[in-house]
């Protein structure tokens, strides 16, 4: 199944235009009461590199989360291509879609070669990731992923505390990267790092996950790297979304109302706009 | 505060009318307070003051202050019993039955002495002196050997011991671990063992099992594991619920299942202390095998126990050298480990 679905996504179906990542109606409500997500519908085209704009608390790590079911939904609809998300479909989902995490989520004794092979532990055999043991193709292919995210071989070995907080989201991408998913999900991949650093790692990004056919959901928040980067942008405020366009429509006063909440839209008008 | 800021519609209060709290305040005071009134009513019952009287004499004893004193005597004569260390076998000729004396075993010697001994003579009702000439075999080393042979085997009992908790505390840190046990009651479950065996005293579990198993070394090291696997059981599993929750997070976005995040994202964080506790336990071990021996399981410890009983101190002292060299050898190569573990 995964080798298919690899395939697909490197060579393409004839389906593009059609949504890889569907979102209809999503509605989360925290235990406290707060409504992270309230009522986003959207979709995202099969290789796009989608990023999702928006102030402190509006739901964009909500919404990600949400794709690979690290939060439940309250009510609403993700579909993954045909696959809509249930706890039965989750693991499968969880297999297509890599994630990139702002505090990069490494494990940080372990060394450069073991946090990128780990990668693959839900891939591999039961007894080969009990042992540690990872086959010979996956280890040429860790070799590949660290070189294609511009870290070099003497890295291999070296503790990922021991690098700069840009080298360890690098570490995290080629994680990510490993075993080819379908759909790369990014929280502020960029958040703790500076702007030249940020620019080259989104470029990274961006570059590898067109290589290989995957779909990016990337929230950030500069938006000027977000002109730069994105395909397609969504802007989300108080869990809903109030902008979502290609970066050219992105203008100063999409960018006044998202984050200074002017001209908010209703409920209706936007229900109208995606009837 | 919550409230503070809630009534005044989400503005703060300024900061000259904040309040910081003092580290301590009346109940910190309070709180000394009790604990030094309980400390001062057990040291009652413990009879401290006693003890500070007695060891405060004996130390002015023996640095000239005070003539005698009567834990110093007590002590002191037991201390010198146990010089000089015997470290050679020494046998009876007479009860050796095939001994080839133009062919003694490696090492050997015969060695005669003198023995004096007075009984009274019934018909002439004198006091008769008689000298009477024993013969040893004697083996110069062969105390030592036999001391460093059991001990050898206490170290073995030590090893399974810390195999048997390390094999036990894996599935019992796995469901006692609040983040990875797989419902409320196998967590129960299994902190309830986990307290259990660490709360049953391992001379009194050895007791037991030698009724089962009949004196010797595997009542010895079961004991021992068992008792070893309520420390490594608590303490795995809270190294478990300790560990950094962000890589696990990442694992599981994956599609890893539980055994598959623990592998690659918890044991790497774990591995260093786990060795650190599981080296504590064999440390552990190797004293605990010799105290257990006493009740006959097994190791140094019954010979040790079989020498005191027949006030044969000297080779007490051997046994205890011997147990002390090998805890302080161990101590230096588990520091080692460590270090390069850490490092
Ligand atoms: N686990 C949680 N429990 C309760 N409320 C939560 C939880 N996680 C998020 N929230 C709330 O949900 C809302 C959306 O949070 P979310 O983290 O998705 O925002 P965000 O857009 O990612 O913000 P930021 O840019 O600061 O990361 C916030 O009001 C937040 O307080
Ligand atoms: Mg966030």
């Amino acid at each position: 199944m995964a080798a298919a679905a690899i395939l697909q996504a490197a060579l393409g179906t004839g389906r593009e235009g059609q949504p890889h990542l569907s979102f209809r109606d999503l509605r989360k409500v925290y235990a406290d009461g707060v409504a992270a997500l309230d009522g986003v519908s959207a979709h995202v085209a099969r290789g796009e590199f989608c990023v999702v704009l928006g102030p402190s608390g509006s739901g964009k790590s909500t919404l990600l989360r949400v794709v690979n079911g690290l939060t439940d939904l309250t009510s609403g609809q993700m579909m993954l291509g045909d696959t809509a998300l249930s706890p039965k479909s989750l693991r499968g989902i969880r297999r297509r879609v890599a994630m990139v995490h702002q505090q990069f989520n490494l494990v940080e004794r372990a060394s450069v070669a073991a946090n990128v092979l780990a990668g693959a532990v839900a891939e591999v055999a039961g007894w080969r990731a009990m042992l540690g043991w990872y086959p010979p193709e996956l280890r040429t292919r860790v070799c590949e992923v660290v070189a294609r995210v511009g870290l070099d071989e003497i890295h291999l070995p070296r503790r990922a505390a021991a690098l700069s907080g840009g080298q360890q989201q690098r570490v995290g991408i080629a994680r990510a990267l490993l075993v080819r998913p379908e759909v790369i999900l990014a929280d502020e991949p960029v958040a703790s790092l500076d702007p030249a650093i940020s620019r080259e790692v989104l470029g990274l990004l961006r570059e590898a996950a067109r290589e290989q056919g995957a779909t990016v959901l990337c929230s950030l928040h500069q938006t000027d790297l977000a002109r730069e980067f994105a395909d397609r942008i969504i802007g989300m405020r108080k869990g809903r979304v109030v902008f979502d366009g290609k970066p050219a429509l992105f203008d100063d006063r999409a960018e006044a109302e998202l984050y200074e909440g002017l001209a908010v839209p209703s409920p209706e008008t936007k229900e109208k706009a995606y009837a | 505060m919550r409230e503070a800021i809630l009534q005044t519609g989400g503005h703060p209060r300024p900061a000259s009318e904040w309040h910081l709290r003092a580290p301590y305040d009346w109940r910190a005071a309070l709180a000394v307070l009790l604990i030094a009134t309980a400390l001062f009513w057990s040291g009652q019952r413990m009879e401290v003051g006693k003890m500070l009287n007695l060891t405060g004499e004996a130390v002015a004893a023996g640095v000239g202050l005070k003539d005698e004193s009567q834990v110093g005597k007590g002590l002191g004569r037991m201390i010198g019993a146990l010089f000089p260390f015997v470290i050679e076998d020494r046998r009876e000729l007479a009860r050796i039955t095939d001994l080839d004396r133009d062919a003694l075993p490696m090492f050997t010697r015969i060695e005669a002495t003198e023995v004096t001994t007075y009984h009274l003579n019934a018909d002439t009702l004198q006091v008769e002196q008689q000298v009477e000439v024993k013969e040893y075999l004697v083996h110069p080393f062969g105390y030592l050997t036999k001391v460093l042979s059991k001990m050898v085997e206490t170290f073995e009992i030590a090893i399974w011991a810390t195999i048997i908790s390390v094999l036990l505390s894996i599935p019992l840190a796995f469901f006692g671990a609040r983040n990875y046990t797989p419902n409320r009651f196998a967590y129960s479950a299994s902190r309830g063992v986990v307290s259990f065996l660490r709360s049953m005293p391992e001379l009194i579990i050895a007791m037991f099992l030698v009724l089962g198993f009949g004196f010797g070394a595997i009542a010895g090291y079961l004991a021992l594991g068992l008792h070893g696997a309520g420390f490594l059981g608590k303490f795995y599993a809270e190294d478990i619920e300790a560990a950094d929750r962000k890589p696990q997070e990442a694992l599981t976005a994956l599609g890893a299942g539980k055994l598959r995040v623990l592998r690659a994202a918890v044991l790497p964080q774990v591995a260093p202390s786990y060795v650190a506790y599981t080296l504590y336990i064999l440390d552990r071990n190797v004293r605990m095998a010799a105290v257990i021996g006493l009740v006959g399981a097994g190791g140094i410890g019954q010979e040790l126990k079989g020498r005191y009983d027949t006030f044969e101190y000297g080779h007490v002292g051997t046994i205890l050298l011997v147990i002390f060299l090998t805890v302080f050898v161990l101590d230096q190569v588990s520091a080692r480990v460590r270090a390069r573990l850490i490092g």
